[in-house]
């Protein structure tokens, strides 16, 4: 467990080590320093100097959010339908999304940005959001949640004469509130942590997110490893911190129903 | 995965309502979000791809016809082969660990003990840090003079090549997949067990069911479809594994080109401005065929094994 | 109605709208407005290459003067990330949204060009009144086999010495202060460092790449350069001789897959002893290893046929751009020797207008390790070229290290490895 715990941890502590460390330390010692000599926070300065974080960061925050929200209002009602109602070309929809999941996006990315300059949407976060708005995997992942719940579940709701639309909300959703919140977090994390579409689908400076913008932090004639990690540890805390907040969700309390109608 | 269904193949009842409840628009229209978005910027723009495969289109001109000579000169490209059989050896070595390693650890942090709100955190540390920073820390660990080797020599060992020898570096990306993947399946699996009615714990405690007896009756059923979800999404990802042995082994592929994947393949002849779209594509038509292939057979394995 | 009929119907017309439009070709929108001639108005896209984080002041100054000169121009700055920068310029070039003015290297302008994306300087008259104010190496640089003209504004160069760690040196009883300065002495004493006792040392950590089969004096293509050649004997000689040096383990033990940044990153950590580098390469050793920095050594890179390899940067013009005449006036501004050698003040590289070098800045030695690097570095200019032939696409450089790769692991004689590498090369470049 320990183990684990310490191949898990160590790479991001070493980055938060690295994005602490002072000019004055050599980081390219063999075996590498673990711990900063002169602890500062002139790296994330540096960072802030060089590019303007909050700036990208804000944009990336607008699109996880807009990912987030259309993932789970897509996600959940189209896993919804292909679980639980019956209807002709349910088998061909499913399908559809496999196919979907299957696709190398390598090999899509520029067919992508031409519909975007159709559609007069280049250089929007709009965008950026579009092809990801309702990913398949997150599809997939609501359809086997709520295939997994017992039908009697809503089978009282059926003879109370609730229509579809108050089973699917008021019943089937709280239900798999666990697979929500992993959906919010996977959306959250794909949008947050994309690089190459924001990268072709942007030219504006003002509208970049934030790992396209950290990117910057890779300068053409010199690297500075230290603002590097600072720059990563910059992307990677809001994710932890979702994560933290995200995480009862998975682990109700003891007191806490399953259902509350 | 697979078992030999030695019983009388039986239909499982179907999942959805016996009886149908809503109006026949409403599914449609309940899948109208989903479906749109993925058609219209995924599956679409593929159709473009699937087209390119016949053509010698490249990166900026738009080529001509050609039929099924992309295909053919694909069989005869002795790196294909070698991607191929990296990408098998990779499913076969990777989706096991990735279906049970994360099923053990949501188990584990799924308990109350002291202090394992840190540990989840910490599992799940791996999946947020960028893979470039992983695969740069975990160069620096297998190098030849780097910390493993460095254990190695205390104890008396000589140095290993894990990055110079095409299979240890192929190894080493393997470990380096099935570590990332805990975290993110660990979350798959917490979701679903977080979603297993309580009333079925409560139910099964009142009929005097142990918590080993909970476990097998309960918790393992509702997570079966689940591992088998898991197994067909490790699946496809192993298989179109890309950044892990690129960061690794370099965008050559290993010593002279022996770890390339599929995927890198794509990315070698497909990407830049001399790009041999017409090629790539055949290619990523190649590996969306197979990845289907392969989706389908853990589901019909699936199927099998439920028969009965 | 049933699924599989409906799905038909409805990809039917998206399939034949696929067909159709890639049976158009690319409609384009021609040549676009207003010819090279004129009077330069109009709002301008240019378009950097990851400038931006360092030189924001710099380049705003610029747009500002410009546009301050140029009272009906309006200039939009664009800068792009390091990386997939090739990929940017993909997907802006298919939906023709490339910027007026670019940033390119000739690897990169060669498939724009060929595609008539990129304006010819040579055949355009507004442009080609410019060609004297740069030196002939650097037009010739920017120059693009079969096309027939320079495609780019010649604009910063660099060229670079060989680092080497004194202390590595020492420790395998090597002369610090006698560097290697031909190819033999460099495989002399590649060979003492990996016979030294108590460990051995790597001198290289990286196989030989094309620039450097260029320095070795091997021909790499044929004159039209449709045909690449270097499987002549002088490159077979090469590789043997770098085959004895991996089979010694003069090499680092994961050369056959060091890219340029890693075998960087391993002379940073002091575990290779030799690494070719370049001016700004100094400031990353000072800050970022200066236990290294108090070792460093620097030499001549060794070169058979008196020519160094050096690396050209260029601002090409978008031939189907709706304000040429501006975009060419711009263009020439950046690039010009004031505006140049402003720019080669602020970071360690090199101007590549006539007469530029001969500024006491590019030729007294300072005293600094700076200036003496910068120094050395403009007189190595003098005659340099730009080895990697521009045809050469990154996956024929792919074919290339992996072929040298089974030669050196013994798989293949470095003949039939140079040979097989060739014979797919040519390959690739006829389908091009």
């Amino acid at each position: 467990m320990l183990a684990v715990l310490a191949v898990s941890v160590g790479p991001f502590l070493w980055q938060l080590s690295t994005s602490l460390k002072s000019t004055t330390e050599d980081i390219y010692t063999y075996p590498p320093g673990l711990l900063p000599e002169h602890p500062t926070l002139d790296n994330y300065k540096g960072v802030a100097d060089i590019v303007p974080v909050w700036d990208y960061a804000l944009n990336s925050l607008k699109v996880a959010a807009a990912n987030v929200v259309t993932n789970l209002v897509g996600a959940s009602m189209a896993g919804y339908a292909l679980a639980r109602l019956r209807f002709r070309g349910r088998k061909a929809a499913g399908l559809a999304f496999v196919a979907a999941l299957l696709v190398p996006l390598e090999s899509i990315v520029i067919a992508q940005f031409t519909m975007m300059r159709d559609l007069q949407l280049n250089n929007t976060l709009t965008a950026v959001v579009l092809p990801g708005a309702v990913g398949a995997l997150n599809v997939l992942l609501m359809r086997n949640a709520f295939a997994n719940l017992p039908y009697e579940v809503e089978e009282a709701a059926v003879i109370d004469g609730a229509n579809v639309w108050q089973r699917f909300t008021r019943i089937a959703l709280p239900s798999v509130r666990g697979t929500l919140a992993a959906v919010a977090i996977f959306a959250f994390m794909g949008a947050w942590d994309d690089f190459l579409w924001p990268l072709i689908v942007l030219s504006d400076p003002d509208r970049f997110t934030l790992t396209v913008g950290l990117n910057f932090l890779h300068g053409t004639f010199q690297q500075n490893p230290r603002l590097v990690a600072a720059g990563t540890v910059i992307a990677v805390a809001p994710l932890l911190v979702m994560f933290a907040c995200l995480q009862r969700y998975f682990f109700r309390g003891v007191g806490e129903g399953a259902v509350k109608g | 995965m697979q078992r030999a269904a030695g019983r009388t193949p039986e239909r499982r009842p179907a999942r959805a309502g016996r009886v149908r409840t809503h109006r026949a628009a409403s599914p449609w229209l309940f899948l109208l979000p989903g479906l749109g978005v993925v058609a219209a910027f995924v599956l679409y723009p593929f159709l473009s791809t699937v087209h390119k495969a016949f053509t010698d289109a490249r990166t900026l001109t738009p080529g001509t016809w050609v039929g099924l000579r992309n295909f053919r000169e694909m069989l005869d490209d002795e790196q294909f082969w070698v991607a191929l059989r990296n990408s098998v050896l990779y499913v076969v070595a990777v989706v096991p660990l990735t279906v049970l390693l994360p099923l053990l650890l949501a188990l584990l942090v799924h308990k109350k003990l002291p202090g394992v709100t840190f540990f989840r955190s910490a599992f799940y540390t791996p999946v947020v840090a960028s893979v470039v920073v992983v695969s740069l820390i975990w160069g620096w660990m297998l190098d030849d003079r780097g910390l493993v080797n460095g254990i190695l020599r205390f104890l008396g060992a000589g140095p290993v090549a894990f990055l110079g020898d095409q299979w240890l570096l192929l190894l080493s990306a393997m470990a380096l997949t099935v570590w990332r993947g805990l975290g993110y399946y660990m979350i798959i699996y917490l979701a679903a067990l977080a979603n297993v009615p309580r009333e079925l714990h409560e139910a099964a405690a009142v009929d005097g069911a142990g918590p080993l007896r909970r476990f097998a009756s309960v918790t393992v059923p509702a997570l079966r479809s689940t591992m088998v979800l898991v197994g067909a999404l490790s699946s496809v990802a192993a298989f179109k594994v890309f950044s892990e042995v690129y960061l690794l082994a370099g965008p050559t592929g290993g010593p002279a080109g022996q770890d390339t994947t599929l995927v890198m393949l794509v990315q070698r002849t497909g990407t830049g401005l001399n790009g041999r779209v017409g090629y790539a594509s055949a290619l990523s038509l190649a590996v969306f065929v197979l990845t289907l292939l392969l989706m389908l057979l853990v589901l019909r394995a699936d199927r099998k094994e439920a028969d009965g | 109605m049933p699924p599989s009929r409906s799905a038909a119907v409805v990809t039917a017309p998206l399939l034949a709208s696929v067909l159709l439009l890639s049976a158009c070709g690319s409609g384009g929108d021609g040549g676009g407005g207003g010819g090279a001639d004129g009077k330069p108005e109009g709002s301008i896209t240019f378009q950097t290459w990851n400038l931006r984080s360092n030189f924001k002041g710099y380049f705003d100054g610029l747009v500002r003067d410009f546009e301050k000169a140029n009272p009906g121009v309006k200039v939009r700055w664009l800068d792009q990330p390091a990386e997939n920068y090739a990929e940017k310029l993909s997907a802006d070039a298919g939906a023709g949204t490339l910027p007026d003015v670019v940033n390119v290297s000739p690897d990169l302008s060669y498939p724009l060009a060929k595609a008539g994306l990129l304006m010819n300087l040579d055949k355009e008259k507004a442009a080609a009144r410019f060609k004297d104010e740069y030196t002939p190496e650097a037009w010739q640089g920017n120059t693009l086999p079969g096309l027939d003209g320079s495609y780019a504004f010649p604009w910063y160069l660099n060229t670079g010495p060989l680092f080497y760690n004194k202390s590595l040196f020492r420790q395998a009883g090597l002369d610090p202060e006698k560097p290697p300065k031909s190819y033999d002495e460099l495989f002399t004493a590649a060979r003492a460092m990996a016979g030294k006792p108590g460990g051995r040392t790597a001198t290289l950590a990286g196989t030989p790449s094309i620039e450097d089969f260029g320095r070795y004096g091997v021909k790499l293509m044929n004159e039209d350069a449709t045909r690449f050649t270097y499987n002549e004997p002088e490159g077979v000689e090469l590789l043997t001789r770098y085959k004895e040096l991996y089979d010694r383990g003069a090499l680092d033990a994961q050369a056959l897959t060091n890219t340029p940044e890693k075998s960087g990153q391993k002379f940073l950590e002091q575990k290779v002893a030799m690494n070719p580098g370049s001016a700004h390469d100094l400031g990353t050793f000072k800050k970022n290893a200066p236990a290294l920095y108090r070792n460093l050594g620097i030499t001549d890179a060794p070169n058979n046929n008196g020519k160094p390899n050096m690396y050209v940067m260029g601002l090409a013009v978008n031939a189907r751009g709706k304000h040429k005449a501006a975009a060419v006036a711009f263009a020439h501004f950046v690039t010009d020797r004031r505006n140049q050698e402003a720019f080669a003040h602020q970071v360690a590289v090199f101007p590549s207008t006539k007469g530029s070098l001969d500024d006491p800045y590019w030729t007294k030695d300072d005293g600094t390790d700076e200036g003496r690097v910068r120094v050395a570095s403009a007189k190595m200019l003098k005659g340099a070229v730009n080895y990697t032939p521009v045809v050469m696409s990154d996956e024929m450089k792919v074919v290339l290290k992996n072929e040298v790769a089974k030669a050196l692991q013994g798989k293949k004689s470095p003949k039939e490895a140079l040979d097989d590498a060739a014979a797919q090369s040519d390959k690739l470049l006829k389908r091009s």
